[in-house]
């Protein structure tokens, strides 16, 4: 909850300070945050949403940046530094807030609960239940009905796994990397250890970028799914 | 080869715990076989379809990059149930 609190700390003042600069042409960290606002917006929000695009940027710009200042602050090892700073070990600081599947969960919960209302309120609740399924003859209809549902739990379901398993994953490898390193105890070993964890590292912020990308751009195909059911 | 006193009597000392740790490491080692050869594919179409036409590569490179995304998704849903059946099952 902690690293949690921190992402959101911190989204608050990036966030806050890249919108509050008025000039024209913008410049610094304001130009950063609007080049990946208008990404979102336009290749991944617009092709899909088309009209509806204004409804949902908000949901899905929080959504990004919420998942990936969350995976890019557990690149820092900040109990590391606490212990070396003052000595204290605190449990429960440090390592991506996104590494724990409750976090991914809640996420992937709001993108369900999104769709769905988002989808009954475009069409009304019996036009949305009738476009549903795609068009088959009437034996098959239960079947389809059957199917669809378990499908709807198990995308945003699929949605929380990839992006928990990829955070963890990552820190995973670099642990027992690092295990490596004090298994061996030798400097030429740990030498090089370090600076292959230093390359994964270099691959987790990719990662990091992707997997906030993927999510965003998977919650929008779905949202967009919802509000306008392909014929 | 299969003495079997033998093998009942290692059962009662290790238990199931060296079963699930063989399981674990097998299905690990199964699921990087098919999420490689899939993401190769993937990979391989990719590139020589932006070899065709270079000048479709962003989107191409855009799809190929959500199709592995997408099939990592269930590749890290087994890696975790294998994690699961390691960590908690085995004790």
């Amino acid at each position: 909850m902690l690293m949690v609190l921190a992402a959101a700390v911190v989204m608050l003042i990036v966030l806050l300070r890249a919108a509050r600069r008025r000039a024209q042409v913008p410049s610094g960290l304001s130009n950063l945050i609007e080049a990946i606002c208008v990404f979102i917006r336009e290749e991944v929000a617009r092709p899909v949403l088309g009209e509806n695009t204004d409804r949902f940027i908000k949901y899905l710009w929080t959504t990004f940046f919420f998942i990936l200042f969350c995976n890019l602050l557990g690149m820092i090892p900040t109990d590391g530094i606490l212990y070396l700073v003052s000595g204290f070990r605190l449990a429960g600081l440090g390592g991506a807030a996104t590494a724990n599947i409750w976090v991914t969960g809640a996420l992937a919960a709001l993108a369900f609960l999104m769709i769905h209302f988002s989808g009954i309120r475009q069409q009304g609740l019996i036009n949305y239940i009738k476009n549903f399924i795609p068009h088959v003859p009437w034996p098959l209809r239960p079947i389809m009905y059957f199917l669809e549902t378990i499908g709807a739990f198990i995308k945003p379901f699929a949605l929380a796994i990839r992006l928990f398993a990829n955070m963890l994953a990552g820190h995973t490898v670099l642990s027992a990397l690092l295990g490596l390193a004090f298994l061996a105890r030798s400097y030429a070993i740990g030498g090089v250890t370090i600076l292959g964890c230093a390359a994964l590292s270099l691959l987790e912020l990719f990662v990091a970028f992707l997997q906030a990308y993927i999510f965003t751009y998977l919650t929008t195909m779905f949202i967009g799914a919802a509000v306008h059911p392909e014929h | 080869m299969l003495d079997f006193n033998l093998l009942a009597q290692g059962f009662q000392i290790f238990g199931d715990q060296g079963l699930s740790f063989l399981g674990a490491s097998f299905g690990t080692a199964l699921i990087v076989i098919g999420a490689a050869k899939a993401i190769g594919h993937i990979a391989g179409s990719a590139v020589e379809s932006i070899a065709r036409q270079p000048e479709a590569g962003g989107r191409i490179f855009t799809s190929m990059i959500i199709a592995a995304a997408l099939i990592e998704g269930f590749t890290f849903f087994a890696i975790v149930v294998c994690l699961l059946a390691v960590n908690k099952l085995g004790t």
